[in-house]
């Protein structure tokens, strides 16, 4: 989980996951991308009682990189990875659905679900607060995926040239890499819509997600053994409706 | 014939970036992404910026002059795709000498390739402008 000033949200980010600890033998690592505001000592508040919560400090970097320094803090034996940004909630029950489905297939390198895109959130309950408008889709996120560790060795780093859309790119590598996935039906994040968001910067959204697509085209024209990404990404809300 | 017009780029719904001097096309609407050849590109940035089609014919690429039928299929493909519109008062802007220069070094024949996976995506998230006035999500149904 990459960090940066987001004390008003990053302990309801982590309470998301300890809440799962009973589904696997949580491993969750923080990095504190040199937020200036109270974040890093939210997240010490949280790691009172958490063992599990290891938080990592660094001078601001831009979330590529802290992604990146994420990954090196893997323990060897870890065998399943997947992400959460601070601001968003892991919904209860989502790291059990999925590790099920490892279990039932061992081959089984990655699943990918459904994410819910939320207004408001019931930062008591963790949940899509009642009167909220919500999307769901199955979109672009990493908390979507479960990544198998091999899979992620594999996949390698995140492309630190990117200021955003790093996270389009890494998943078009995964998937035209041709893993052995399952694409489940359930919601796996609900992604919080705020003010704060670091995605809501248009002109640089659109020349960062042109970037990804246009690395993935040249990607797979350089090894035709790499495939399209057909198929993966949906509007799960009726296919007549669209954005304004 | 078709080739001698001016264009322009069809709607605020179509957008381009070049990387590498490579052009990536994405329709907004559709989510639809076009790639295209190294010759391709060089024309999709003539074009759409409004040097007239007549004025490439015969320019030379790094495999021969370009003709008017090849043009004409490129420039018909874009203009069936919605990428680019005709323009009846449209002011024509001259070839430089650099994109002589770039299409000389093309190795590629004219080619606009269109791709469709990741049209959901495209079409909700994560690169639409979001009017901020009419919250969010913000959606309504197609006609």
């Amino acid at each position: 989980m990459p960090v940066y000033n987001r004390e008003r949200y990053v302990v309801s980010a982590l309470r998301s996951l300890v809440r799962q600890r009973d589904a696997a033998d949580l491993d969750i690592i923080v990095i504190d991308d040199g937020s200036t505001d109270g974040s890093a000592e939210a997240v010490r508040s949280m790691m009172r009682g958490n063992p599990c919560i290891r938080l990592f400090q660094q001078s601001n970097m831009g979330v590529p990189r802290a992604r990146n320094a994420g990954l090196r803090q893997l323990p060897p034996d870890a065998e399943f990875v997947s992400f959460l940004d601070s601001d968003d909630i892991s919904p209860d029950g989502r790291f059990k659905k999925d590790l099920a489905r490892f279990r039932a297939n061992p081959g089984l390198e990655l699943t990918y679900s459904l994410m819910t895109l939320v207004e408001r959130i019931d930062d008591e309950r963790l949940e899509p607060a009642v009167d909220s408008p919500t999307m769901t889709l199955r979109g672009i996120s990493l908390s979507a995926a479960v990544f198998s560790r091999g899979l992620v060795d594999r996949t390698g780093q995140f492309d630190e040239d990117f200021e955003q859309a790093e996270d389009t790119d890494y998943l078009l590598r995964v998937f035209e890499a041709g893993p052995n996935y399952e694409l489940l039906d359930a919601v796996a994040l609900y992604y919080r819509r705020h003010a704060g968001n670091v995605t809501k910067e248009h002109s640089g959204r659109v020349r960062n997600h042109l970037r990804a697509i246009h690395k993935s085209m040249r990607r797979r024209k350089a090894d035709p053994s790499r495939r399209e990404v057909q198929g993966i990404f949906e509007l799960k809300s009726p296919a007549d409706w669209r954005m304004l | 014939m078709r080739q001698s017009g001016i264009y322009a780029i069809a709607s605020k719904d179509i957008v381009f970036e070049s990387f590498d001097g490579e052009a990536v096309v994405l329709d907004l609407t559709t989510g639809k992404y076009f790639g295209f050849s190294d010759s391709g590109s060089r024309l999709w940035d003539a074009l759409s910026s409004g040097v007239p089609a007549s004025e490439l014919v015969g320019a030379a690429t790094g495999i021969g002059a370009l003709d008017a039928a090849a043009i004409d299929g490129f420039v018909s493909q874009l203009l069936e795709f919605g990428l680019l519109a005709a323009v009846t008062d449209g002011v024509a802007r001259p070839v430089s000498s650099e994109f002589l220069a770039q299409l000389a070094a093309a190795r590629e024949p004219l080619k606009v390739d269109i791709h469709d996976d990741l049209a959901d995506l495209i079409v909700v998230d994560p690169i639409h402008e979001v009017e901020e006035p009419l919250g969010w999500p913000a959606v309504k149904q197609a006609n």
